[in-house]
């Protein structure tokens, strides 16, 4: 009786159309005025594009004909790439672990404590991939252990945010239960947020194993050895037609690598 | 024995949860706890273990203050204090058995915990609490593949493994239908006569009450209100709890035989379910 009445004076005044709002429009126009603005201070200009195409056309068919004999001298870089991603994957993902339970006000009950973790995770995340390279190439010199040891950096950055975010919304009633036994919150840590996080967890781990693969190469350009290594030696001796092998190849393997992960990360969660 | 000395708590936002509370329960004792929602009841139970911190009075367990706990001495009070809640709160993705020894993690040193060690006598206690609720055969299954009742029994088996002297039950049966809400009432029941653990429950029902309960405290406004055995407590007894007169809705079930059928029948099934089981080698 009362369901036909409320729907009949609800249908008899129609709102009306709400005007268009002018904060919409100031928007647009700002970020039109600040990318012209920005465009302008660096004069920048797309002539080069094709004034200057012939001059780089004897490089680009270079790299229209990948060397194929090359590929073999290309497998042991390769491998280093593949293992510098693994250990750094392992050694960075279990760091950031623990990282995020310090982390997370869940696990962490110490409101100092749990500050000073942010921040040194903010800290931590500030500085890119190749920030890191650098500074590693810097401090340890060329090689693997630059690698690593910046790909480490990267990762405990991004673990230690997408996981310590999954703690923050864990459900609280296994934790209350787990308090209420007279568990520790250590205990509790490993018994009840780590089981539930712990899909989440290892797609965040695969994730960012393919972005380590990734990273690694341009890493190994400024100095952490492997393919990234390769690279940057062709290129400095021209030879293009060596990079584009070693470029197919890389396309070839992170494609694989990111299609095994993903199937993985699908049966996880 | 637990001891209430003019017991108030008042949370954060200001809400008064318990108003000035004085009570006694003795060892062995089976109270159940009935109120309307936002009575208190469940500030009453929780403040016991400390999961809700006493603003103002006294609170002693077995002569232990829980008000003003340093927190080692929460947790050591706390493990002998075991805890049943209305959503079970198992995690779902380990097994039966690793959440049933959640209840030895007390009396487990921190480093072999970590690793996930527990030692036999404490796996010996978890098989020994999951016999006592007659779940046993599901150890090594999820707990997230069991049904609501047989969770709930998984919660009162952690609870058993902690070797309590009181037991704590915070509305065990609001998400469980009536069988099965019978079948964990008779498992603390029984747990409480067996073992002479005091026993405290929270429910809204109140033919659950009078049955079950040696003794009923009616709450209203963060007050007791009444205090005594379930003959007592009739009609106009619970009228007066909930300021109101009683509907349909303040009993589990109109029909109580045909739910004592259905709990025969089940209870039966089960029986035989657990025999033939057992009688199937593995």
């Amino acid at each position: 009786m009362t369901a036909p009445a409320t729907a009949q004076r609800a249908s008899t005044t129609r709102p009306r159309r709400p005007r268009p709002r002018v904060g919409t429009f100031v928007a647009i126009l700002a970020v039109l005025v600040i990318t012209v603005w920005a465009g302008d201070g660096i004069d920048f200009d797309l002539a080069p594009l094709w004034t200057d195409f012939g001059r780089g056309w004897f490089i680009i068919q270079e790299f229209l004909a990948p060397n194929w004999d090359y590929v073999g001298r290309t497998i042991g870089p390769f491998i280093e790439t593949l293992s510098i991603a693994v250990i750094a994957t392992l050694v960075g993902c279990t760091i950031g672990l623990a990282m995020s339970l310090l982390a997370s006000r869940v696990t962490t009950a110490n409101p100092i404590l749990y500050r000073a973790s942010k921040i040194f995770l903010s800290v931590v995340r500030s500085l890119p991939d190749v920030g890191y390279g650098l500074l590693f190439f810097a401090i340890v010199g060329a090689g693997s252990l630059a690698g690593i040891l910046a790909l480490i950096f990267f990762n405990i950055g991004i673990i230690a945010k997408l996981t310590s975010e999954t703690i923050d919304a864990v459900d609280r009633g296994p934790l209350e239960a787990a308090d209420a036994t007279g568990a520790s919150s250590l205990q509790r840590a490993r018994f009840a947020v780590v089981p539930m996080i712990l899909p989440n967890y290892l797609s965040y781990c695969l994730y960012v194993f393919e972005l380590n693969i990734r990273a690694s190469v341009v890493i190994g350009i400024v100095g952490g050895g492997g393919i990234g290594s390769s690279i940057s030696v062709e290129f400095a001796r021209f030879n293009y037609s060596n990079v584009s092998a070693i470029v197919v190849l890389l396309i070839v393997v992170v494609f694989l690598i990111d299609l095994l992960s993903q199937s993985v990360r699908r049966r996880l969660t | 024995m637990i001891s209430f000395r003019d017991v108030t708590v008042t949370y954060p936002g200001g809400t008064v949860g318990l108003d000035g509370v004085t009570l006694d329960i003795t060892p062995g004792e089976f109270v159940v706890v009935v109120g309307l929602s936002g009575a208190g009841k469940s500030t009453l139970v929780r403040s016991i273990n400390g999961l809700v911190s006493v603003t103002e009075g006294e609170l002693l367990v077995d002569g232990v203050h829980v008000d003003g706990a340093k927190p080692a001495q929460l947790r050591r009070l706390r493990s002998r204090i075991g805890m049943i809640f209305q959503s079970f709160n198992l995690v779902g993705r380990i097994t039966v058995l690793q959440n049933v020894l959640v209840g030895r993690l007390h009396a487990t040193p921190l480093l072999l915990s970590l690793v996930g060690y527990f030692r036999p006598a404490d796996r010996e206690k978890a098989f020994q609490s999951l016999e006592r609720v007659g779940i046993v055969e599901k150890a090594y299954v999820r707990a997230s593949q069991l049904s609501g009742g047989q969770q709930q029994r998984v919660a009162i088996a952690r609870v058993l493994a902690q070797d309590p002297t009181v037991i704590l039950a915070d509305e065990p049966v609001a998400s469980l239908d009536p069988p099965t809400a019978h079948m964990v009432m008779r498992d603390l029941e029984r747990i409480n006569d067996e073992l002479g653990i005091t026993t405290i429950v929270n429910l809204h029902f109140l033919d659950l009450a009078r049955r079950y309960a040696d003794r009923i405290i009616g709450m209203r406004d963060g007050r007791v209100v009444f205090d005594g055995p379930p003959s007592e407590a009739n009609d106009d007894v619970f009228e007066q709890i909930y300021g109101r007169s009683l509907t349909a809705e303040d009993v589990l079930s109109a029909e109580e035989e045909a739910a004592e059928a259905a709990l025969e029948a089940q209870a039966e099934a089960d029986g035989e379910d657990a025999a033939s089981r057992k009688a199937t080698p593995a």
